[in-house]
């Protein structure tokens, strides 16, 4: 019961954080230096009052600036969301976000696997072998690769990939399922067939690995420290003076409470992952959101902008309530301390 | 008693090696435990004493190690690497029960857990079991309270439910390190009065480790007096309270309260344990010894046998040093 | 680690004696001397300070378009002359070959050697200044300050010993040495070799005429770029056509690439330093105020934080280095000063979120009832009681988040945004880099990156290090778990 009250209020907050961050990205894009009509508009109509006018009124700037503002979220609310002014002039906003949103979820989903899989079973590794040549190894590894940039590991993991036959000996490009280009988006209309599903994974492979870099770091980075700090905690102690095995010792009572402290890590990696979409995607020239926002905002289509940053924010709030689902199922303390 | 101890520690040496030292915790400490047999182990804070209790069970964590000596669980050295074929047979109880129980699982699962390894009790039967230990153990509700999570037991109760997880093992010795202290007074009486209750029921043998002469007066058969990782004095328990022999069992004696005329100041051993970093070329406690003589800074006194099967680590009672050393 | 001392290790110990203390100066009046040692290694700079600080003057004042850019820039002229000991003019590696023996370089040295002496000159000179301060420490630790002990001192010793902080501390002092420096340790200037290379000339040996020759450096430049392989590259280490020494080589402009990581690094540090500090300012009085009054303040500075934080760091930059491109503000030092107040603005939550649990506990203690209970003013307690405990997890997470700076910086100039060209900026070299990785001019994507990764493991490094000094216990996971990390990342660039 107090675990449903926890998530009810945990929901209840978001609401209000949700509101903030969208009001402040208003405030922003349309109280800010920037007159958003004249940025729709080319050289050329940015000296035709008319044209200015209109555009104005499309926008609803003719409005006093709080109607504005309750129209904007209104239609923010109800995903009434218009259509896109300079980039794919014309086309609806809503579908341009159901078209690219998905590139951009499959690329994330793949980082955070991979960030997962490697970085959590490196770090529980070290952990457990702390103060040993592999844990140095493994650390030192991982603090390096954490500080690496996306943009520049991803620009040498693309030469390296291309020039693959002659490093390791095999192609990259066709090893397996034959790709097209090694940049570019994935196709995801054919998922639900074995070879598409495994054409689109192979296709953002690259950009996963490097988008999850810095998640990867982290979770190992905690997830040794963890680790190290549940190891010699009294009650794993106590497991082994009662005879459990050191198999059952590490699985079920290492793991399960050193995971506690990682919940956070992999969700507030959403942070770095949705910010870092953007830097990726232009890298490996993938259609997703992220390059979608870049490009509105170095193009000026600033309604887009704003639209866009909406979009990022019920993803992160989403992401951080998932964040609490997962601490009530690992930690049975979770809403019953009076959090 | 049978001939055999149930358990024996035999100079044992555990050494913690760190960056710049090595530091001896326990350098040569011996004693015995035999079945039913309640032995306590009295010290201050960083004599060694926790991790002698650690050693017993194979629980010394990096970076220290067992460096020297023998621990016989009925005539057979767990310092070989034994541990294993003998989990159960000793169990522990720590000082901090809130930190002895996994956070993530209830009660019964880590009861249960005990039960399946030792009693090979599985699913509902082990439940019932589950629940039967924690009604010996004194808590009430045992049928939901085995279903709860650590975090909703006091203090007390968690303490009740670890001793309830060691006797799952079916131990034929539980050691307990410090048990009481993290506890409010009146629930450190009860713990007592349940670990008594449960020796006389089920023949356990007991290591009580406390720095609390008063519990060790109250709870034990016989007494291990350490300071800086060496056993300075063993006695019964009444012999030792009655003639403390060694100059440091009689400043603990004295310090505490009740024990000397109210009126006056309650005496207190200045100074703090010193960390052995080498083997001993003098008597530790001579800085702090009130009767320390000039050989207690140069030789390192051997156990001397006084009457009864007691004996003390002290020059005062080496006959060929006491004589002829001029007191200070 | 009894092996890992540094330079400074014999005497700083806690119980100097007076023997031993005499060692560190012997001399009957320590502080004059220590003094006089300060002003002459100040000697060797002068000029290239007032220059430097003239420079940021006037380039505020023409950008903010106020009055009295002609006065300053006058100044600035006078400042330039001041002697620099130090500089490109005293030890010059940019010279000609004229057929028999170099001309113009230091003691007519091969332009490598030149450059390299500089360079270590100038290091030296760093460390020099660095171990000048270290003796200032010492001396006042042992003459003026009237506790023999203080916990500070154990922090520093633990500091000492630890390997891994040392390291960060080495790679941030080369760091921060090579963005002072900046202009004295290039073979070249931006000056001459990029922003002005058309009014610039350069001497230099036609091998095919066999004779010297002069050319506009902007042309020399054009016959030095790296596009390629072979003819078309001019890698690290190597010479161009026109005798200059290129240590990095050279970007696909022909530009030099050391000069320009080495403007860049200043530009990094000092839009990190604005950054850190601002947001500083703002998370420990956030953090104060919300840990003194707790409740609906404290609340409600959790939902602007949340709020803030969802939206992603680096695309609210994005988001807002658009917005914000043509106002006065942007003019400033190349638009690092609004990327600063940018970054600040949407970087102090997660400095906030991390100062907020040590606050609070702080706020517990029973020492801030009793200045509650004599009534003493909220702001005093706040200042006397609650900051001076939090301070610690200040250059914690400091050291941290510049880190991030610097990565999330590159990353924008990366992008196009932020700094603006021709301003050297480490993100632009990698962008202008991108299509030659695969050809023999790998080096101009690559070595910017391989600095950014070592400069900020040094941040993270550093970081660490004080972190256990300060309290070696508090390795916790949940301590830096939350959003140290994430600071420490840049948004994810």
């Amino acid at each position: 019961m107090s675990r449903l009250r926890y998530i009810a209020k945990r929901v209840a907050l978001s609401v209000p954080v949700v509101w903030l961050g969208t009001t402040m990205t208003w405030a922003i894009i349309y109280l800010g230096p920037i007159d958003p009509a004249t940025r729709l508009l080319s050289e050329g109509q940015t000296q035709n009052p008319a044209a200015y006018e209109a555009a104005r009124t499309q926008l609803g700037l003719d409005q006093p600036p709080l109607q504005h503002y309750f129209d904007w979220m209104g239609s923010l609310l109800t995903f009434d969301l218009g259509q896109t002014w300079l980039l794919y002039q014309g086309s609806d906003v809503n579908a341009l976000i159901l078209d690219f949103l998905p590139r951009t979820l499959w690329l994330g989903f793949w980082s955070v696997l991979i960030a997962v899989c490697i970085g959590v079973p490196l770090g529980f590794y070290a952990g457990m072998r702390s103060n040993t040549a592999s844990d140095y190894v493994a650390s030192m590894g991982g603090i390096v690769w954490r500080a690496m940039p996306n943009f520049w590991l991803g620009i040498m993991l693309l030469a390296v990939l291309g020039s693959s036959q002659a490093i390791f000996g095999f192609d990259w490009q066709s090893l397996w399922i034959e790709l097209d280009a090694l940049t570019g988006s994935p196709d995801l209309s054919r998922l639900h067939t074995v070879e598409g599903f495994l054409a689109a994974t192979k296709k953002v492979l690259p950009a996963a690995i490097v988008l999850g870099s810095a998640s990867m770091g982290n979770e190992m980075r905690i997830g040794r420290t963890a680790v190290l700090e549940v190891r010699n905690e009294d009650y794993v102690d106590l497991a082994r003076a009662k005879g459990v095995s050191e198999r059952a010792l590490v699985w079920k009572h290492i793991f399960r409470n050193a995971l506690i402290p990682l919940v956070p890590i992999i969700t507030s990696e959403a942070f770095l992952l949705i910010g870092g979409s953007v830097l990726v995607e232009t890298v490996f020239s993938i259609n997703g959101i992220g390059l979608l926002f870049f490009n509105a905002a170095t193009q000026g289509d600033l309604p887009l902008v704003g639209t866009l940053m909406y979009v990022f924010i019920l993803l992160i709030v989403g992401v951080n309530l998932l964040q609490d689902v997962l601490y009530t199922v690992i930690d049975p303390r979770v809403g019953l301390e009076g959090a | 008693m049978s001939d055999e101890p149930l358990l024996s520690v035999r100079d044992l040496e555990v050494v913690f090696h760190t960056e710049r030292e090595r530091i001896h915790a326990v350098d040569g400490v011996t004693f015995e435990i035999r079945e039913g047999q309640t032995v306590g182990l009295v010290g201050e804070s960083g004599s060694g004493k926790s991790v002698t209790a650690r050693s017993i069970l194979g629980l010394v964590d990096e970076p220290g190690r067992i460096e020297g000596g023998e621990i016989l669980y009925r005539g057979e050295d767990l310092t070989e690497d034994n541990w294993a074929d003998h989990r159960g047979d000793i169990a522990i109880v720590f000082q901090d029960p809130t930190n002895s129980l996994n956070p993530v699982y209830t009660i019964g699962n880590q009861i249960e857990e005990a039960l399946r390894i030792h009693q090979d009790l599985r699913g509902r039967a082990a439940t019932d079991r589950a629940i039967e230990l924690l009604e010996d153990v004194g808590i009430p509700d045992a049928p939901r309270r085995v279903d709860e999570y650590p975090h909703q037991l006091s203090g007390g109760m968690a303490q009740r439910a670890v001793i309830a997880m060691a006797l799952a093992c079916d131990p034929d010795l539980l050691v307990c390190d410090e048990p009481t202290t993290a506890l409010d007074v009146t629930i450190q009486a009860q713990i007592l009065d349940l670990l008594a209750e449960l020796q006389a029921e089920q023949d356990l043998a007991i290591l009580f480790i406390t720095h609390d002469m008063g519990v060790i007066e109250d709870a034990t058969d016989w007494v291990n007096v350490i300071y800086a990782g060496e056993v300075v004095e063993r006695a019964p328990t009444e012999a030792l309270f009655d003639h403390p022999a060694h100059p440091y069992t009689r400043a603990l004696l004295e310090s505490i309260p009740g024990r000397t005329d109210p009126d006056e100041r309650l005496p207190t051993i200045e100074g703090e344990v010193p960390t052995p970093t080498g083997p001993a070329t003098d008597c530790r406690f001579a800085p702090r010894c009130p009767e320390a003589f000039e050989d207690c800074r140069s030789v390192a006194p051997e156990h001397v046998s006084l009457d009864g099967d007691r004996s003390a680590a002290c020059l005062l009672h080496d006959p060929a040093r006491s004589d002829g050393g001029e007191r200070q | 680690m009894a092996g890992a001392h540094g330079p400074s290790s014999d005497a700083a110990d806690d119980e100097v004696t007076p023997e031993t203390a005499s060692t560190i100066l012997p001399t009957e009046s320590p502080t004059l001397v220590w003094v006089g040692l300060g002003a002459g290694l100040l000697a060797f700079e002068v000029g290239a300070l007032a220059t430097f600080l003239v420079a940021i003057l006037s380039d505020t004042l023409a950008a903010a378009s106020l009055p009295g850019v002609g006065f300053v820039e006058g100044i600035e002229a006078a400042a330039r002359q001041l002697p620099t000991l130090l500089s490109r003019e005293t030890v010059p590696n940019e010279g000609y070959w004229n057929g028999q023996r170099w001309v113009g370089t230091f003691l007519g040295l091969r332009p490598e050697v030149a450059w390299g002496i500089r360079v270590a000159l100038v290091y030296l000179y760093a460390l020099a200044v660095a171990g000048w301060a270290v003796l200032g420490y010492r001396l006042y630790r042992r003459e003026y300050r009237a506790a023999d002990w203080t916990p500070r001192d154990d922090v520093i010793d633990r500091f000492r010993n630890h390997g891994w902080g040392l390291f960060g501390l080495a790679v941030v002092f080369m760091f921060v040495v090579m963005a002072v420096f900046a202009p004295a340790l290039g073979p070249t200037t931006v000056d001459k070799n990029m922003r002005n290379s058309y009014d610039n000339e350069l001497t230099y040996w036609d091998a095919e005429t066999d004779s010297v020759e002069t050319i506009l450096v902007g042309e020399a430049n054009l016959a030095s770029q790296s596009r390629g392989d072979g003819e078309e590259r001019v890698g690290p280490m190597e010479y161009d056509d026109f005798g200059r020494f290129h240590p990095f080589g050279t970007l696909p402009t022909g530009r030099d690439l050391f000069t320009f990581i080495a403007v860049g690094s200043r530009i990094s540090l000092v839009i990190g330093l604005l950054s850190v500090g601002l947001s500083v300012g703002v998370a420990t009085s956030l953090a104060l105020i919300g840990a003194y009054y707790k409740g609906r303040v404290d609340l409600g500075m959790v939902l602007v934080s949340d709020g803030v934080m969802a939206m992603p760091q680096l695309l609210l930059l994005i988001m807002l280095t658009t917005v914000l491109k043509d106002t006065w503000v942007a003019g400033l030092y190349s638009g690092a000063f609004l990327l600063a107040l940018i970054f600040a603005f949407t970087g102090w939550t997660y400095m906030w979120r991390s100062l907020r649990g040590p606050a609070l506990q702080v706020s517990e203690r029973q020492w801030i009832d009793a200045a509650k209970s004599f009534g003493q003013r909220p702001r005093t307690i706040m200042r006397q009681h609650m900051l001076p405990y939090i301070t610690g997890y200040l250059l914690i997470y400091g050291s941290m988040t510049l880190g991030g700076a610097i990565i999330a910086i590159a990353g924008l100039s990366f992008l196009g945004l932020g700094v603006s060209p021709p301003t050297p900026e480490w993100g632009r070299a990698v962008n202008l880099g991108q299509e030659y990785v695969d050809t023999g001019s790998w080096h101009i994507s690559l070595i910017p990156g391989l600095l950014i990764t070592l400069v900020v493991t040094g941040f993270n490094a550093l970081g660490d290090g004080i972190r256990d000094a300060i309290d070696p216990r508090s390795d916790a996971a949940g301590s830096d778990a939350d959003d140290g990390a994430a600071a420490g990342r840049g948004g994810g660039a």
